[in-house]
């Protein structure tokens, strides 16, 4: 896992507990008119790829090979390798965006008549950087794996989707395992394309906090292995996915499609609203999502169950936000602890949840992860600790 | 395996703006010249949303809404979706891209919203009010297997029906270096499990297989018309949608990751 909190786990779980926000001033300079604040991930501006991906150098492509490289990543998957061959093993990456921004940079570059199109727009740009492929295809070549592999991108949820999917395409026998993950990057398009749309924070942004007033953008990638046979402390228990058919950009107000996906998670994972101990929010910031997601989650399981949303350390990380959250999720059951609400200092009254502001220990057997995005597109996560 | 039924079809593509019209285009001895499609209504939308919907997500949606004809409205709200394309909408791209060019940068909010690649599947929930699961997934030039994959498992997994949609829409001339699509082609498959099937549906299919049967038929010639729609992730359909117009006992292969072939058998 990497994000601006830090690079691999160990990093990021020590902003969580000290209460470091890894958000700052956006100063991500195709976008620095934006008066707002962005989770950057400074280590992607130094790093590079390996001369053989030369091709899809890019981003959001360094970005995912950073979170590649942590936490002994590559040697799981290796051992997967071993046991299932590199035919059996999947890849299913959620993003919203890929690596666009290598052709909103070209595009300037055109009109500031310092490129010429036909020298730097061409079919290598697109396929190894730009297209929603290109990340899945260099994540594949990176690992070495020859197995099923697919990009999943529902906007927002498009990373939590991956964990559905990889889940059918072994219960198919496509594959016997899956490395699931996503990867998004800052971006001309997203960081601009919020502010048209009027939801980018001028501060940190605060969920769940009575003065909340917006998102703020973050960079991420992150990466699992999903292995039936394999032991672990933490195993992923069952997924629901929805719609709203409500609006493209605005969240179901009672957050009807939202109740659903947690509702299909229970049944998927066998489990009752009282089975989970902690649920990480979507939890944007943004003034409607919060209240909406509050509301599905009060319709489901009350005010008992304690949530919190983690985007005040890491920002929103779109089309890596649904990853963030099972992996911050897996972090809370494997060190039996919880998350709060970074720059949340005052709830919002009309939210009925048990928000938790500050991080705490915790006796945590199962956890909800929840991610919602554009197009009305939800989808829940539980994760269970194994005994 | 377990075959599916196929209950219902779409096709909308330049030259075939329905089923209808693709099956005589199918059916035919020589490649017959190819109409552009007019603009296309989408109906099945809210006012609101039939204005901001654009080109590519009228393209899927209109064959989407084919496939389903005939169904109960209330049926048609429990129908999980699965969306599969390999570049999205270029148009909105490019619009995006020039706007992000400008030294002062306005980017119109329905612009943006657009440019999510679940649009057209966002579109469709809101006219179906469908509130079941939907996927959008790309797997580049693979797309249309991978989302076929996902939805021949899902209905495997669920046992309920999944209606599968796979798009491609022309890219604007601004993106020819991107060597993407020229000519719009969509599909639309409303698969079941066998037992739900009409009599008048368009026959079964087995789960994709990475090994060829020799022993069966292999669809004929194309006429060069996956040809016309090079580029075009979502063509790769024709082969099955021949075997489909013709209803013969094919075995149709997908062209997958790394060169390799899936393979798909086809029971009228």
């Amino acid at each position: 896992m990497t994000n601006a909190c830090g690079v691999g786990t160990g990093e990021v779980l020590r902003a969580l507990q000290a209460g470091a926000s890894g958000l700052r001033r956006n100063d991500f300079e195709p976008t620095a008119s934006l008066a707002t604040w962005i989770g950057r991930v400074d280590a992607v501006d130094a790093s590079r790829l390996p001369e053989a991906f030369a091709a899809y150098d890019c981003r959001n492509n360094r970005l995912a090979q950073l979170a590649l490289e942590q936490n002994g990543f590559m040697a799981a998957v290796r051992r997967a390798v071993q046991t299932h061959g590199a035919d059996r093993v999947g890849v299913f990456l959620g993003t919203t965006t890929s690596g666009i921004l290598a052709t909103e940079l070209a595009y300037r570059a055109i009109a500031r008549n310092e490129a010429r199109s036909g020298d730097v727009l061409s079919p290598e740009l697109y396929r190894c950087r730009h297209s929603l492929f290109a990340t899945t295809e260099f994540v594949r070549e990176y690992l070495r794996l020859t197995g099923p592999a697919a990009t999943i991108s529902t906007a927002c949820s498009s990373s939590a989707k991956v964990f559905a999917m990889a889940s059918r395409a072994i219960a198919a026998g496509d594959c016997d395992a899956a490395v699931v993950g996503g990867v998004d990057s800052l971006a001309m398009s997203t960081l601009f394309g919020f502010h048209s749309l009027e939801l980018l924070s001028r501060h940190p942004c605060r969920p769940c906090a009575v003065d909340r007033d917006g998102i703020s953008i973050g960079e991420a990638a992150g990466f699992a292995l999903l292995d039936p046979r394999a032991e672990a402390a933490v195993r992923f228990a069952g997924a629901g996915e929805s719609s709203d058919a409500y609006h493209m950009s605005s969240p179901h107000p009672e957050g009807a499609g939202a109740a659903r996906a947690m509702r299909e998670a229970l049944d998927n994972a066998q489990l009752a609203a009282r089975d989970i101990d902690y649920i990480n929010l979507h939890g944007t910031a943004s003034r409607p999502n919060d209240a909406a997601e509050d509301r599905a989650i009060f319709s489901v399981f009350g005010a008992v169950t304690k949530v919190s949303s983690t985007k005040g350390w890491t920002g929103h990380t779109l089309g890596a936000a649904g990853i963030m959250g099972a992996l911050i999720g897996e972090l809370s059951l494997r060190q039996q602890w919880l998350p709060g609400t970074q720059n949340c200092e005052r709830v919002d009254p009309v939210l009925a949840c048990a928000v938790v502001l500050h991080s705490r220990p915790e006796r945590l057997r199962r956890v909800l992860c929840n991610a919602f995005g554009f197009g009305g597109t939800n989808c829940s996560l539980v994760l269970e600790h194994t005994p | 395996m377990t075959p599916l039924a196929i209950a219902g079809i779409g096709v909308c593509a330049t030259g075939m703006a329905n089923w209808m019209q693709a099956q005589s285009v199918l059916q035919s001895a020589v490649l017959p010249s190819l109409d552009p499609l007019p603009r296309l209504a989408a109906d099945c939308l809210p006012p609101v949303e039939r204005r901001r919907a654009n080109a590519t997500a009228r393209l899927a949606i209109s064959a989407a809404m084919q496939a389903i004809q005939g169904m109960p409205p209330e049926d048609v709200a429990r129908l999980a979706t699965v969306f599969s394309s390999s570049d999205g909408d270029g148009e909105v791209l490019a619009n995006m891209l020039a706007a992000l060019a400008q030294p002062q940068v306005v980017l119109s909010p329905t612009l943006f919203h657009n440019s999510v690649f679940n649009a057209p599947a966002g579109y469709w929930s809101i006219g179906s009010q469908s509130r079941a699961a939907s996927i959008t997934v790309s797997a580049g030039a693979s797309s249309f297997v991978a989302g076929l994959k996902e939805a021949l498992g899902q209905v495997l997994a669920t046992g309920s029906a999944v209606l599968y949609v796979a798009y491609d829409a022309p890219f604007p001339v601004a993106l020819e270096s991107f060597a993407c699509s020229a000519e719009p082609f969509a599909c639309a498959l409303h698969l079941t499990p066998v037992a739900e099937s009409r009599v008048d549906g368009y026959g079964r299919v087995e789960a994709l297989r990475t090994d060829p049967d020799r022993r069966k038929h292999d669809p004929p010639p194309l006429l060069g018309l996956r040809h016309r729609f090079s580029g075009n992730a979502a063509a790769d359909a024709l082969p099955l949608l021949q075997a489909i117009a013709h209803r013969r006992r094919s075995e149709v292969a997908f062209p997958y990751l790394d060169g390799s072939l899936l393979w798909l058998d086809y029971l009228p």
